[in-house]
């Protein structure tokens, strides 16, 4: 815990200002209030800053940089351009989410949740204009929550291993506007609060209201910034739910649980809006996934190539091995079941989805296994660094 | 006292390592341009780095024209890369399969039903 609570106060804010963005903006709110929404994020971050500077000022110094560099880098790759930005750019100039009613530029994946494109068209707006440049910055503003959270729990040098971990495996996905770094920090801050609220029974954080309201704004964020958070929440509300019934506590933490899985409400109203105007990527909606499952599910080269490209990825082994080390060094039975669960679990539904893809298997796999498999690599790291932290507390 | 200095040691080598990650990432993976970061918020800066001149082109012919809507022709929209290109950075100025503002390659033949409005060094712009 930190002094007042102040990191988890600043979290909260934070990504409640971000949620509230996008709500804003779902209730076609005056461009006004979502201007002055977004000036108080930026004077929250300020606040962040200017008090006690040397309290985590690697991340205050590091962050700087990334910001240095987002502002320094147009914005070239097919994501970021045609789906992501391009959707912050259609907010931008309709003023609403719900702009993709018209289903304009189908390739732009119209159905996809819009929570970071929100956020980045709210920065244009305060601007006054749009580029090529500035909006991504938003998508990098919002890795500040979970980073800030991270130093409640791993001080000094062990957060300078947390950013050494989150710069080796997140990368440049931290500032090119791509979602998928985003996806890997908050899905593994997710599973992190869920195992310390609810799987953990040895926790004294269980009664703090404030990192439930944290978890809830987490997971919201999870599902709404793209569509593998949606399974990536699922997987964990899942596990957690198994854990508890094979430990016969389900009934203790029951009510936590419901609460929390009211996070799903948000996305599931989108998914609904979408279904009900006919909004969707055609290619895969048109095409027959059980019938591409079905040709490729007895063909071993298949499983063969899906597991090379997701599993033989350098970082997610080179994770793979420090979250063994860690685990081999200090047992933690509960938490290595806990991560192997949700690990294994993501491994098995990826291996489904690529089955079932419309597009070449090979051309989806080269152009997606890396980025999916950065959740996993982050989680597995994550949790290897947490679990030799908590060795040494113990120890002490 | 020896685990100080160790512990000391051991804060030293991670904070090189943070250090060398991110200069890795800003020099090798980055795309970093110094004449973006002069201006980031200039409403033009990052564009030529981003796009084909060809798609720049084309909206500078719109911008002229003040036009609401735009068309391409079958070879512009076979091209995957210049057809959503262009749709993105013009917006919010659409494609419309009705509008009257054509573009053409300015290696392609132009209908007889069609006027060159403007001919770029990439494209022509056409009323049909």
């Amino acid at each position: 815990m930190t002094k007042d609570n102040f990191h988890e106060k600043i979290t909260l804010v934070l990504s409640f200002l971000i949620l509230n963005n996008y709500l804003l903006l779902s209730l076609n709110f005056s461009l006004l209030l979502i201007k002055i929404n977004f000036l108080i994020f930026l004077v929250t971050v300020l606040i962040f800053y200017s008090k006690n500077f040397f309290e985590n000022p690697f991340l205050k110094i590091f962050f700087l940089f990334i910001i240095f560099i987002c502002l320094g880098t147009p914005t070239f790759d097919w994501d970021p351009r045609s789906i992501w930005l391009f959707h912050a750019k259609r907010i931008f100039y309709d003023q609403s989410i719900f702009s993709v009613m018209d289903n304009y530029a189908g390739f732009s994946r119209n159905d996809y949740p819009n929570l970071a494109p929100a956020f980045a068209s709210s920065l244009a707006s305060l601007v006054g204009h749009w580029n090529e440049v500035f909006p991504k910055l938003s998508f990098a503003l919002m890795f500040l929550p979970p980073l800030i959270l991270t130093y409640v729990f791993l001080k000094d040098t062990q957060y300078l291993i947390f950013l050494s971990i989150v710069f080796f495996t997140i990368g440049k996905y931290l500032f090119n506007g791509w979602a998928d770094g985003l996806v890997a920090v908050y899905f593994c801050l997710s599973a992190f609060l869920m195992y310390l609220l609810i799987v953990s029974n040895n926790n004294f954080l269980k009664k703090k209201i404030l990192f439930y309201l944290i978890a809830f704004c987490f997971f919201v964020t999870l599902t709404l910034i793209k569509n593998e958070g949606i399974a990536l929440l699922f997987i964990l509300f899942a596990t957690t739910f198994f854990i508890k019934l094979y430990k016969g506590e389900l009934r203790k933490d029951i009510s936590k649980l419901v609460f929390l899985s009211i996070s799903f409400l948000p996305i599931i109203l989108w998914k609904l809006f979408c279904y009900s105007k006919g909004i969707g990527n055609d290619h895969y909606y048109n095409a027959n996934m059980l019938l591409n499952l079905l040709a490729r599910l007895d063909d071993l080269n298949n499983y063969k190539l899906i597991l090379y490209f997701l599993l033989l990825n350098e970082k997610f082994l080179f994770s793979l091995l420090f979250f063994l080390i860690s685990f081999w060094i200090n047992r933690n039975k509960e938490l290595l079941g806990f991560v192997s669960i949700v690990a294994i679990s993501y491994i098995f539904i990826l291996l489904f989805l690529y089955l079932a893809t419309p597009d070449d298997l090979y051309f989806h796999l080269n152009s997606s296994a890396a980025r999916v498999i950065k959740s996993l690599s982050f989680l597995v790291a994550f949790f290897g660094l947490y679990n030799l932290t908590n060795r040494k507390i113990k120890t002490v | 006292m020896m685990a100080e200095v160790k512990i000391k040691k051991f804060k030293f080598f991670f904070l090189i390592l943070c250090i060398i990650q991110l200069f890795y990432i800003f020099h090798f993976r980055s795309g970093f341009k110094y004449e973006i970061i002069k201006n980031p918020f200039n409403e033009s800066s990052g564009i030529s780095y981003a796009l084909h001149p060809s798609v720049i082109e084309s909206n500078d012919f719109l911008k002229k024209q003040k036009a609401i809507n735009f068309n391409l022709s079958e070879s512009l929209k076979k091209d995957t890369y210049l057809y959503q290109r262009t749709i993105e950075f013009n917006y919010p100025i659409r494609i419309n399969e009705s509008s009257k503002l054509v573009f053409f390659l300015n290696t392609e033949d132009i209908p007889n039903t069609c006027k060159v409005i403007e001919t770029g060094k990439y494209l022509k712009l056409t009323q049909c």
